[in-house]
């Protein structure tokens, strides 16, 4: 086995030459590759001055990276892009997250695949009627009546402070908790950074939200009835705070089959996508699904080592011709 | 694992009634498997079998020892499992322990038949050296590297690959007749050594409940869902050589009987191409 | 017992100077953050690091750096002679620890601070010089894992009998009752950041001892560089050069 890295899935002796030439071709396609890693040193015109960014250290006068990845140079500032590490937050990042705590009065904890859980401040999240900060002995009974542990939520990054701590909001109708859908978790590096992160696939109808922090949610249009002055932003399957009480009718139905399997395949094509370590974003996703309809892939056998073998061909070919 | 949110689990339980799990997979079908034997040198078999996420080893060494008092004539068979940090950091420290302990039992169930040494899934008589004096000994240990569910399963298929990998050496007696008074001299010659009948070795095939309806290989997120489970071990003769009974729910007869007989029809099919994978591998292996 | 042939050849068929056949492959383990298995000759170690994420016992908190913690498994099949190993025996917990500190000083932790990172190596097959390719192992699951480091961490060892330093000892020779000397060393930095012996040896041939093991690790750290190397550009021909 000459390969550097395991894959995720299985090949057979056959699929496994066909996927190392894929490989092959990749690489020389991308030419000279502006990468770098650990402790190796970053070409840098010693005379200019130049500003450190992150992915950097100064050893003896020269830049040297800290960690393995892409250097980027915008103006006078050199820094090291990682690729596989966990979510690094910007302020106004779409994130979904996992509830892993509540602390009572005033704040959840949440899982965002980052070096710390965020913070949700009860403060940040949109209450009905108005404000209620009142601290009263039924908080925490109260707080969980809007997330509670192991909830799923969109959200919003506020700021991400100096000591690493991140904060979160949810302060519009397009965020809160998620449901009718499934979750997938991709690798941050690989979801390209959009316009809108709400993002609707009318051609399967279906809806994803491409979080910044690589936990993907992928599920039906909206039931949620466009409400009077809400913003034109596409509403996802949100049983919002606001809407909570009114979506228990919503909760009884189940998603039927035929919808079930528009999410999973789409589901199945963001995860070939991610064990393949190409780029994540909404063209990529239609096209690796309509090619598993083209060649008359069943939803599970998309998961196969034929599969990834052949999405990886086809790259080769896209990338050859826009060559 | 944190856990699965109300709506996650809802979403799950309804695609399982809906014959449309998360991966696309239906209710009755095993995810991809590769075997590779032979994967720890030192050891007198082994295999690694991957099921998607999970990743597994076994490893069979024989050693020479004693027949337990009262089977005078069977050799005898000890499983044991760790589950590696590396699959997950719960297994830190002792924080594996009822888990391989879970493993273990349930695969000693499958794999070593009764007090008598009948059932067994090796023929114990055929690891006599010197009829109640002599006997060989095989540990089979399994590890356990990485995750994602139906850890049992793949355990099962490992130590069937294992044992069927497995050479035994030629063992010359000299000078005596017991463990402690004879010399006994092992071939270092590969070509000497003797294989295991293995045709008789069982696969564990899993079925959880979720529901009204029952799954087999379920992910390390249906698992968090399972109310109950009953793994089958299923020789290639459709014969059940073991059977464990896991979670907290009770269940009912009928449904018990239900999952048995689906564990019984998927095990016949996993065996047979776990078989043929082994045998592959086992030519890869000689080729290399 | 003759370590050494008079035509200069090592049990294995090895010279004095030589070192076993190495091999890694990154991103082995799925579910973790970043994963190596390591293999020098028969030896053969799988590392996996989860994090950084939140530290999970608020006690053990650091606020102005990363905790990282790490624990050496050996599996039962992993020796020539089968042994249960309970965890917790001498051996483990101060191999654990030596990981540990080397890689601790590795990782910048002052960047991550409040957070966790956890190493864990499991040995599948021990043939000596089991703690260099542990500490290996894991500086390449590191580096697998985004983690900022001052620089990479390649570790050898080397021991000295029938009268010769000898590069890489093998379980055998590790036994054969001279002194075994493991060095770890930053190879960008050109700084020592482990050294360990076992047994008596005289100055004079432990610096010679030293000097070997030094370039030995030198020469890891050449072929973890190369394979750290296609790796990256292997997932950045992948994914593309399109701006973060």
């Amino acid at each position: 086995m000459g390969g550097v890295r395991t894959f995720p899935f299985h090949m057979s002796e056959e699929e496994q030459r066909r996927f190392a030439k894929a490989q092959e071709r990749l690489d020389r396609l991308g030419g000279a590759l502006p990468v770098v890693n650990v402790g190796e040193t970053i070409q840098a015109d010693e005379e200019a001055a130049f500003l450190r960014g992150h992915g950097t250290q100064l050893v003896d006068g020269k830049l040297v990276a800290t960690v393995c990845g892409i250097v980027e140079r915008v103006n006078k500032l050199i820094s090291v892009r990682p690729l596989r590490a966990r979510y690094n937050p910007g302020t106004g990042d779409v994130v979904v997250g996992r509830i892993t705590e509540v602390v009572a009065p005033k704040r959840w904890k949440v899982d965002v695949n980052s070096k710390q859980d965020a913070q949700l401040m009860l403060s940040a999240v949109n209450l009905p009627g108005g404000l209620q900060r009142r601290r009263t002995a039924d908080d925490e009974l109260n707080m969980r009546n809007f997330f509670e542990e192991r909830d799923l939520i969109s959200a919003e990054v506020q700021a991400v402070h100096q000591d690493g701590s991140i904060h979160l909001h949810t302060r519009s109708l397009k965020y809160g908790k998620l449901e009718k859908g499934q979750l997938t978790q991709v690798a941050p590096y690989l979801v390209k950074r959009l316009n809108h992160h709400f993002y609707q696939l009318k051609q399967f109808g279906l809806e994803i939200i491409f979080a910044c922090n690589g936990y993907i949610w992928i599920s039906g249009p909206s039931e949620i009835p466009d409400k009077k002055g809400a913003s034109s932003e596409l509403l996802v399957n949100v049983s919002n705070v606001n809407e909570m009480h009114q979506c228990t009718g919503n909760k009884e139905s189940t998603v039927p089959t035929e919808k079930r399997e528009k999410i999973c395949r789409c589901a199945n094509a963001l995860r070939v996508l991610n064990a393949l370590g190409l780029l994540i974003y909404p063209e990529s996703i239609i096209d690796t699904y309509e090619a598993s309809l083209m060649w008359g892939t069943d939803i599970k056998d998309m998961l196969s080592g034929e599969f990834h073998v052949k999405v990886l061909e086809r790259e080769v070919s896209k990338r050859s011709k826009s060559v | 694992m944190v856990g699965l949110s109300a709506a996650e689990r809802v979403y799950i339980e309804d695609g399982i009634a809906q014959d449309l799990r998360l991966d696309g997979r239906g209710r009755q079908h095993f995810r991809s498997l590769s075997i590779q034997t032979g994967v720890i040198p030192q050891a007198n078999g082994s295999a690694r079998v991957r099921l998607a996420g999970t990743d597994v080893i076994a490893s069979v060494k024989a050693e020479l020892g004693s027949p337990q008092p009262g089977r005078p004539g069977c050799g005898n068979m000890f499983i044991s499992v760790e589950c590696s940090p590396t699959a997950a950091p719960e297994f830190e420290g002792k924080g594996g322990e009822d888990t391989n302990l879970e493993l273990a039992k349930a695969l000693q169930r499958n794999f070593l038949g009764g007090a008598s040494g009948a059932g067994a899934a090796i023929d114990l008589t055929t690891l006599i050296v010197i009829e109640g004096k002599v006997c060989w000994e095989l540990y089979i240990d399994g590890l356990v590297l990485s995750s994602d569910g139906n850890i049992l399963d793949a355990l099962s298929i490992a130590v069937k690959a294992a044992l069927s990998n497995t050479g035994i050496p030629k063992v010359q007696v000299m000078g005596g007749l017991s463990l402690e008074e004879a010399d006994f001299e092992l071939s270092d010659n590969p070509e000497e050594f003797s294989h295991l009948d293995t045709a008789q070795v069982p696969v564990t095939v899993t079925i959880s409940k979720v529901g009204r309806y029952h799954i087999v290989d379920a992910t390390a997120e249906e698992e968090s869902q399972v109310s109950s489970a009953v793994s089958v071990a299923v020789n290639s003769k459709g014969l059940i050589c073991g059977l464990t009974k896991s979670g907290t729910a009770g269940l009912d007869p009928s449904i018990l009987m239900d999952m048995i007989s689906v564990g019984k029809r998927v095990g016949l099919k996993t065996i047979s191409s776990v078989e043929t994978d082994i045998a592959a591998a086992e030519r890869t292996l000689e080729a290399e | 017992m003759e370590y050494i042939s008079p035509e200069g050849l090592r049990l294995d068929g090895r010279r004095p100077m030589e070192m076993r056949q190495l091999h890694a492959e990154l991103g082995v383990i799925a579910k973790a953050d970043g994963s190596a298995t390591f293999e020098m000759g028969n030896t053969k170690v799988v590392a996996a690091v989860y994090g950084p994420r939140e530290v999970q016992n608020r006690s053990q908190q650091l606020q102005e750096q990363a905790l990282v913690r790490c624990e050496y498994s050996m599996a039962t099949f992993s020796t020539g002679e089968r042994r249960k190993r309970g965890k917790g025996d001498r051996r483990s917990t101060e191999i654990s620890l030596v990981i540990r500190q080397t890689m601790e000083s590795a990782i910048l932790t002052h960047l991550l601070p409040r957070s966790q990172i956890d190493i864990f190596v499991q040995v599948l097959q021990a043939d000596g010089g089991t703690r260099s390719a542990c500490i290996n192992a894991a500086a390449l699951a590191l580096a697998d894992a985004g983690i900022p480091m001052r620089d990479l961490v390649a570790s050898c060892a080397a021991g000295f009998l029938n009268n010769t330093p000898l590069l890489d000892l093998n379980y055998t020779e590790d036994s054969g009752g001279g002194p075994d000397v493991t060095v770890g060393v930053f190879p960008k930095l050109d700084k020592i950041s482990l050294l360990q012996m076992d047994s008596k040896l005289p100055i004079d041939l432990f610096e010679k001892v030293l000097e070997l093991a030094t370039e030995g690790a030198k020469a890891t750290a050449e072929y973890m560089r190369e394979r750290l190397s296609e790796n990256t550009r292997q997932l950045v021909s992948a994914r593309g050069l399109l701006r973060f």
